[in-house]
């Protein structure tokens, strides 16, 4: 009578945790699934593209199917990537392997505009300043070379190292205005004569 | 600060941790008869820790960051390289002077490294189309000269 008292609550325990483990395996399943199946993976999707993109900033020279490729292998993780390709670890994708396209989402055309926009500021930027208007030697520019012998002979007096601080810095400053018009003259006439060589050809 | 060489020159004394440098084109080379102005920055650790070079105007060259910082291994920190590519004599230590840096920076310009290029477009134009990559970078030269 005591055996059937305690194996009785015992029974009952292992009858409810059966019935958990049949509801949480053959009902609960596979409805979150199906709802969550879309949304996985879509976010998964997102996920993946933020690595590709990440990674893409720190190794500009590897292409997206090397990436994606590696982030496989890795299981996705970022970090796990970066070491491989830090470490020269990382290979080359075999040719059947097919990376899954980027998603083309309205969000992503916004950033690549971006991006583009980004970019041709980028071009001009590389243009900007030549070192007659970063130095303001505009007015420098069209002095006969006996104005600037002259200045080079100020600059002879200068160049013994002076103890004024200002001194100094002004006679560096001729300097550098000086190497930079030379270089201008140079090249200036280099042109002339290029241009010389080709008229007469 | 101090004029080394006719080649190039450093001054600037307002902030002894910020230099500017005029870096002449090696003759020879694409580069030659042009001026680079550069910037020397210098952590609070230097010596211990290596400077910072970045070219102030543009410049077109497979080791130089299109931002303009320059990537070489005489200004990468000291110790060993944790991608094998570079001894620790070749990297930066105590030792080394802004001289070094500058002459480096030369040779740089005559003998791009394309191992570990910080400007890929540049080191692939270096690497298949060389007289192309030659004619850009006299066209940046004379550019930055104003003409």
């Amino acid at each position: 009578m005591a055996d059937e008292q305690i194996s009785l609550p015992s029974l009952i325990l292992i009858v409810v945790i059966g019935g958990l483990v049949v509801r949480y395996l053959f009902f609960s399943s596979p409805s979150p699934a199906s709802q969550q199946q879309p949304r996985d993976a879509a976010s998964a999707a997102r996920t993946r593209e933020a690595a590709v993109e990440r990674i893409q900033q720190m190794f500009p020279q590897l292409d997206r199917r090397t990436i994606l490729w590696d982030l496989q292998r890795t299981g996705g993780s970022i970090s796990a990537t970066t070491e491989r390709v830090l470490s020269g670890r990382i290979e080359t994708p075999p040719v059947t392997f097919q990376p899954p396209s980027p998603p083309r989402t309205p969000a992503n055309a916004a950033s690549a505009t971006t991006r583009s926009q980004q970019q041709k500021p980028a071009i001009p930027k590389s243009t900007e300043p030549d070192l007659i208007t970063r130095y303001n030697l505009q007015s420098r520019i069209n002095d006969s070379p006996a104005s600037a012998e002259n200045g080079g002979s100020v600059d002879a007096k200068g160049k013994a190292w002076s103890s004024n601080r200002d001194e100094r810095q002004s006679a560096l400053q001729r300097r550098r205005d000086e190497m930079i018009i030379a270089a201008r003259r140079k090249m200036e006439a280099k042109i002339a004569a290029e241009r010389a060589g080709a008229g007469s050809q | 600060m101090a004029p080394n060489s006719r080649k190039t020159i450093a001054y600037t004394e307002d902030d002894l941790l910020q230099w500017e440098a005029l870096i002449q084109g090696p003759e020879g080379t694409p580069f030659e008869g042009g001026i680079f102005p550069a910037e020397l920055k210098f952590p609070k650790d230097y010596p211990l820790a290596p400077p910072t070079m970045k070219f102030l105007g543009e410049i077109f060259h497979p080791n130089v960051y299109p931002s303009g910082l320059v990537c070489i291994s005489i200004l990468h920190p000291p110790g060993d390289d944790p991608n094998h590519y570079e001894h620790a004599s070749e990297r930066w230590s105590p030792i080394q002077s802004v001289e070094k840096i500058l002459i480096s920076v030369m040779s740089m310009l005559a003998e791009p490294n394309d191992e570990s290029p910080a400007n890929v477009e540049a080191a692939k134009m270096w690497r298949d189309r060389r007289a192309e990559y030659e004619q850009k970078v006299r066209d940046g030269v004379r550019r930055m000269l104003g003409l």
